[in-house]
Order: structure tokens, then sequence, then C-alpha cells
């Protein structure tokens, strides 16, 4: 009986234990369990990649490890930390004096080092082996762990860095498509749950899916990016400028197919670099044209039927007064056509034309070809350019704005007007997404363009031709490219300066903006140099050689068949100066007295000049050798041609 | 008298009554269930284990995919600095190839009709058609003099004109252009 009630009441406990357990204590004892073998992962995935559309890597990020400790799991902090810094071949009282104020707080988490390849972590793990001890994770340490953490990489380095941006040390877009795409970019954080064993093996992995980063192509081909880099770093370099700006756009797609600022800057070490440096002054910096924008007043007057090309206008006395503002211009001559003050840059023939056309008219055509408003590219911070509205309009601004003044364009703004005249008068929204991918390769979305009319094909064609003037006759003879025919327009604008409240006379923008071939424009490529110093400072003359070269080397690559003949005097290799000499050289053929009366001409131009008269193209284009852009070996060996020649 | 009092169930059964020994039916099915929940209990056991086991392997594998993965996309990374231009120049350099002016970019001639050239010419000729393999040692050799070419140039007295750039200047001279740097790649 004893026993038998023994065992009852044995049982009888057991069971008033297991209810205790399973139904009272039941969800702590599950808690318990799970943190004893249960552990929560948390991880960025991998950024999103930023390709060009030859599918190269322009920016991407891989996986990289950094070393933390767990100062708790320390027993001896001085021995770790002169153990970790020999490894880690830093100073040991930094690493000892972080460990100590963290276990001293409580703290169980320090960093070591950050951000370390594999190959580093690797070594790591080798010199910090501790055979004795049992540890499931590397390295095998007492203390020390490693996190998975992410980098991103630019591996072509400087090649459009203002476009591509770059990302801080959160991986968050601090400027470029980086900043502008970060939403699709940005690695969403992933929860994983591992569960292990008593050795601390994981046997179980459960994660919540999430969606992953997306992959932005570009419209950039990365090797015309670098060709036009090259040849704005050469032409900038060569002219002194300040900064320059290189665009080129396919005119019927509105795709940028390079688009470069020079200085420029590393992402991959962007502290390195002034913060100027990071500002893409394509679509963030608006200058005055100068006249570059009469392309907006003669194709305005082409669609308008107020002109035409071969039509003859009367120069007067080669003055025009307009709201009590007198305008000069010494090369009109007594009369010309159309074409030619075009050619020539005549801003009297300008203004003539603006005033045909009349405030409305030219003010609504000013919008239709896209200033004063943005863009619409994919890039971050892009500025609307400044047009004032019609009411602030004063007397002389029609005169003024007819050659490029009293208003501001962005390089962008004036490529896609000039890109609006190649593709037959269509505007098409410039673009530099070419398609958003999921990591799986899968197109998700790609980038239409958008096309509004802004004049016909006619008037188009009939201002093309009276570009192609301004290459073959006029002021743009330097941007005459060997096998295709080419077409544009020179600038050379006086830039306003804060400090004395007006256009200053010594500082320039000097821009050329063009296409090539005229008959069917596969590119349209603008380059813009802000502040040359050297000699040779107009449009013509520092910016249409770089537009040269750039044609010269992208139309063959993008298989453009050629429409002209290579001209035999560009088959001679020329007398090359080397970069730091700017100032003219006189040609060898050039006979003495056109020599003589070219020096006259241009101090007769020098003592005229007015304050307030805008630089017009024409005083500028006395024959001077052009800015050759080569590189030094070249250079070398071209002087040494020179010498033996002679 | 006394009358002993005898329980009912005692009444019924007979004193000399022999018990029945268990039958083997009965025993067998013991053993059998018996058996089959110590089997059941270690098939449970073995399936939880090999299950954990199986759970281990897979979190390796998935580690090892893991670990592939981003060394996959560290050989892109490297590919794509190794593709980068300055690196191209740079080593480019290192073979004593030279930069081609954009003057002496041969272009294709004003009469080229890519649209109406056929792919392939007809031909009556029935021999295989023999593809000219390029003595890849020679070429080596080639780029392997950098010197050489320079006391060329320096020597040249007269101005290269670009179709003398073309024919003239040796290999080296004309080289760096991307059709040459994939031959070099091929080689």
């Amino acid at each position: 009986m004893l026993v038998v009630a023994f065992f009852i009441l044995w049982i009888g406990a057991i069971s008033v234990r297991l209810v205790h357990l399973q139904v009272n204590q039941s969800e702590w004892l599950r808690e318990q369990a799970l943190d004893q073998r249960r552990d929560e992962l948390k991880s960025k995935m991998l950024r999103g990649s930023i390709l060009d559309r030859t599918e190269r890597a322009l920016a991407m990020s891989v996986h990289v490890k950094s070393l933390y400790a767990d100062p708790a799991e320390i027993t001896d902090v001085e021995k770790t930390a002169q153990q970790v810094a020999e490894v880690l071949k830093t100073k040991p009282e930094q690493i000892l004096n972080d460990l100590r104020e963290a276990k001293e707080k409580g703290k169980r988490f320090v960093w070591l080092a950050r951000k370390l390849d594999e190959d580093a972590a690797q070594e790591i793990n080798k010199a910090l082996e501790d055979t004795k001890l049992k540890k499931f994770d590397l390295p095998k340490f007492a203390g020390l762990h490693w996190k998975e953490e992410q980098k991103r990489n630019y591996p072509y380095k400087k090649l459009a860095a203002q476009v591509v941006g770059f990302s801080n040390s959160d991986d968050v877009g601090q400027a470029g498509i980086e900043q502008s795409q970060e939403e699709l970019l940005n690695g969403a954080v992933i929860q994983a749950w591992q569960d292990r064993d008593r050795l601390g093996r994981v046997y179980d992995q459960s994660e919540i899916k999430r969606e992953p980063p997306k992959d932005i192509v570009l419209t950039i081909n990365s090797s015309i990016q670098y060709k036009v880099e090259h040849a704005l770093e050469k032409g900038v370099k060569a002219a002194h400028a300040k900064s320059g700006v290189a665009i080129v756009l396919d005119p019927k797609t509105g795709e940028v197919l390079a688009m470069a600022n020079y200085p420029t800057f590393d992402p991959n070490n962007f502290n390195e670099f002034p913060t100027e440096n990071f500002k893409n002054k394509a679509v963030q910096n608006s200058f005055a044209p100068g006249s570059i924008f009469k392309l907006v007043t003669y194709g305005t007057a082409l669609q308008e039927k107020l002109i035409k090309p071969d039509e003859w206008f009367s120069c007067g006395n080669g003055v025009i007064e307009v709201g009590k503002r007198e305008f000069r211009d010494n090369h009109c001559g007594k009369a010309i056509s159309f074409t030619k003050a075009l050619a020539i840059s005549s801003n009297l023939g300008a203004i003539k034309v603006g005033l045909k056309i009349g405030e409305n008219k030219f003010s609504n055509y000013i919008r239709h070809f896209g200033f004063g408003e943005m863009s619409g590219i994919e890039l971050p911070a892009e500025m609307r350019g400044l047009v004032r509205p019609l009411e602030k309009w004063k007397g002389d601004s029609l005169a003024s704005m007819s050659i490029g003044y009293e208003i501001g364009v962005t390089p962008l703004q004036i490529a896609s007007a000039f890109a609006t005249i190649a593709n037959d008068g269509v505007r098409v929204r410039p673009r530099i997404i070419k398609e958003i991918r999921q990591a799986d390769g899968k197109v998700i979305s790609t980038t239409e363009s958008e096309n509004i009319r802004v004049v016909s094909a006619e008037a188009a064609l009939k201002l093309r031709g009276m570009l192609r003037e301004v290459v073959l006759k006029g002021t743009g003879k330097e941007a005459a490219i060997d096998g295709y025919s080419s077409a544009g327009k020179t600038g050379t604008a006086w830039k306003y300066d804060p400090k004395i409240k007006r256009v200053s006379g010594s500082k320039y923008v000097s821009s050329f903006i063009g296409f090539a071939p005229v008959d069917d424009p596969s590119i349209v490529i603008a380059v813009v140099l802000d502040e040359p110093q050297g000699a040779l400072r107009n449009g013509g003359q520092v910016s249409a050689p770089i537009f040269r070269e750039i044609a010269e080397q992208v139309l063959p690559e993008l298989n453009v068949v050629p429409d002209e003949n290579i001209r035999p005097d560009n088959l001679m290799a020329q007398e090359i100066p080397s970069e730091t000499e700017v100032a003219p050289i006189s040609t060898q053929k050039e006979d003495a007295p056109k020599k003589a009366e070219k020096t006259a001409t241009s101090e007769k131009i020098k003592e005229t000049k007015k304050e307030n008269e805008p630089p017009s193209e024409e005083k500028k284009s006395i024959k001077q050798k052009p800015v050759m852009l080569n590189n030094e070996n070249e250079n070398k060996l071209s002087r040494e041609r020179i010498k033996q020649k002679t | 008298m006394s009358r002993k009092r005898v329980s009912r169930a005692k009444q019924n059964q007979s004193p000399n009554r022999e018990r029945k020994p268990i039958s083997w039916r009965y025993s067998l099915l013991t053993l059998v269930c018996g058996l089959f929940l110590v089997v059941g209990l270690f098939g449970a056991a073995r399936q939880h284990f090999s299950s954990i086991e199986f759970g281990i392997k897979n979190s390796r594998i998935r580690k090892q995919i893991t670990e592939l993965e981003a060394g996959q996309r560290r050989l892109i990374l490297a590919k794509e600095i190794a593709l980068a231009p300055d690196e191209i120049k740079k080593i480019a350099k290192i073979f004593g190839l030279k930069e081609t002016p954009a003057i002496n970019i041969e272009t294709l001639p004003a009469n080229f009709e890519p649209q109406n050239r056929p792919l392939a010419e007809k031909s009556n000729d029935t021999k295989p058609h023999q593809t000219v393999k390029p003595d890849i040692a020679a070429v080596k050799k080639e780029l392997n003099k950098p010197a050489k070419e320079e006391k060329v140039a320096k020597k040249s007295s007269k101005i290269i004109t670009k179709k003398d750039t073309l024919q003239k200047i040796p290999v080296k001279e004309q080289t760096f252009t991307r059709e040459r740097l994939i031959a070099d790649k091929q080689f």
C-alpha cells in the first residue's frame, strides 16, 4: 500500500510539474530555447549596379568584411589589443582604449577594422588563429567576429564621375544617378533566422524575402565617354580654361552618349577632391549662351517665314539702336545675306531678325525650344536656366536675347535645341537612363522618348544649311571633320561678374555646338569652356577643335558612313605646339602683307570695342593657328620634325 | 453450527483450477508492438538527427553559394577594372604602344556602302577557305622592342602624311586601336 501511495504521489508530482512547465512557463521556456539555438541575422542586400549601354559596370557593390570585437568575451584585453594591432598594423593604444571603454560601459560591439576585402580577411584569420579555442566562426580568436558589409566600387574611376555620382559609407547616394535613383538602387535590409546546434553549426535558416534592388542601365557609352573626357581635358588644359563641359547626344532618340566635365573626381576617393568638382555643370550650371543662341533666333524666323537664307539685308552703318542702347557690328559691311550673317556671327543680323520676330513670338519659341524649364533628364539638381517672363523684358531685351544675352541656359538645354534642328525640328527629351533591370537581368522598365515638334522639317533643313556655312566659311572652320560634313555654331559670351555686377570684359564662356553628318545627323556635340585664359579664347578657336576631335573619333565608332572625302590638306601632319604653347604661331604659308593687314584689323577692333558691346565671333576670327590637342609624345616628335624642317 | 462465509467469487472458483499459459499469439503481438514502438522511436530519432545533419550540409552549401556569388562578383569587378581605359592605356604603354592621334584614325572611303555589300561573296572555288594564322612569336617580339621604333621616328626628317603613317610606321605606332588590343587578347 505504501509503495502504491508513493508511486501515486510521485506521478502526481510529475504531472503537476509538467502542467506547470507546459502551461504556465511554456512561453518563457520557448523563448529561452529559441535564444539558445536561434540567431537573428540582419544584412543589407547589395546595392544595384549602374551599367553603361554596353553592359560595362560603372558602379557596383561587392561583399566585404568588417572585424569587430565583443569585449564581454575577452578576458585579457591588453593581450588582445596587442595581437590585433600587430595583425592590423595599427597602434595598440587606440584598440586598447576602445576595448576598455566598451567593457566598462558594458558595450558588446567595437569596430576594429572596416570593409576589408576577402584576401585581407583571410590573412587576418590565419594570423589570429587560436588552435586551442573552440569557436564555430572565424577568426578563431576569443571575442573577435566578422560582420558582412558591402563596398561600392567605381571600376572606371573618373569616367563619367559626375553622371554616376557616388554613395557615402552608409551606401546612400550623394550625387548623380546614385542620388537620383536612390530608391531603386538601395538594397533592403534582409532578416534571417539561423537555428544552430550545440556546436554552433547552422542546421536551419529562414528569411523574409525582400524585393532585390534594381540595376540601372545608362545611355552612356563608356568608350565614347572616355574619348570625350580625354579630348575635353586636353582642350581645357590647352585653353587654360577654368572648367569645361562636353555632351554627346543622339538627336533622334535624345540619348546622352557622353557627358563629360573637367575638372573631375574619382568617386572611389571622393574625399580627396574639392566639392566643386562633384557638380555636373552640364545640368547644374547656367550661362549666357551668346552667339550659339542665334540658332533659336534664326530657327524662329525661318519657321515663321520671316526671312529666307539667301535674302540680303542692309547693315547700314553697322550700328543699330534698340531701346536706347546701341549695338555695333563692324563686320557686316554694307549688305549681306542672312546665311552669311549667321556664318560670321553678325550680331546686327541676329538683332534685325529678332526684331522681325517680335517679343511675343520669340518668347514663345524660347519656351518651345525647352529653355526656362527642366529637360527632365534623370539627373539630380537640374537647373531650369534663366528665362524672364515677357512682362519683365526691358526695351532692349529682345535685341539682347536675339544674340544670347539676358538669358541663362544649361549646356544640356542648348545641346537639346541643336538636336531639335538636327532631328528635323522635333525636340526629343534628353535622357540618360536606358532601362531598369532586376538583378536576374529581366528588364522591368525602359524609358521612352517624348517628341515635341518645335519647327517644321523644312525650316530645320534650311537652318542646317545655314549652320553648315558657319563651318565652311564662317567662324567655325576649326570644326570641319575629316570624312564627314559638319555644321554648328560658335559662341563667345561675356560672363556676368557678381563682383562688378555686370558682364566682365575679361571673362568668357566659349562654346561650340554642332552636329554631323549634316544631311542625316547622327550626333550632336556641345563643348562649353568656362573662362579660357590663353591667347585664343573664341568658341571657334578653343571649343571647335575639341568638337572636331570628338566627332572624328566618335563617328567611326558609331559606324556612321562618311559623306565627304578626307581633305588633302588634313592628310598632312600639322606642326603641333605643346599644350602650354597656346599663343598663336604664324603659319609659314601666310604672306606678310596679309598678316600685317590682319594685325591692323585686330588693333582697329580693339580700339572700337565698347564696354557694352557683346563680342562678335568675326572680331576674333583672325587667322590663328588652332590649338592642337595631342599628347606629349606627339608634341615632342612634332617639335623635332619642325626643327629638322627648319 | 457456524457457517463459514465464502465470497461468491471464490464460490465460483474451483479450488483446483489450473492457470492457463499466456497465449503465444498474445506474446507475439506484444513483442511486435514493443518492437514497433522501439523501431519507431529509433526511426524518428534517426530522422531527426539526419534532418539536422542535412540542415547543416544545406547551410554549408548555401554559405558556399553565397561565397561563390561574392567571388564571382569580385571577379566581375576585377574584370571591369582591367577593362577600364586608363588600365588598358597603362598596359599598352608597358607594351610600348602609342596613342594614335585623331588625325591618323583611318576613316572609311566616301563611296563605302556597307548595306549593299554582300556578307559573303559567291565563289566557284571549291577549295576550303584558308585562314592565315598570325605569327604570334614575331608579333610579341615586335611588341617587346620599344626603343628601336623611337629611333626610327627621330631619324625621319620629312613630315609624315596620314597615308605614310598608316603605311610606313611599324606596327607598334598604329597598334593602339581596339582591334589591335582585341587581337592581342586573343593571343
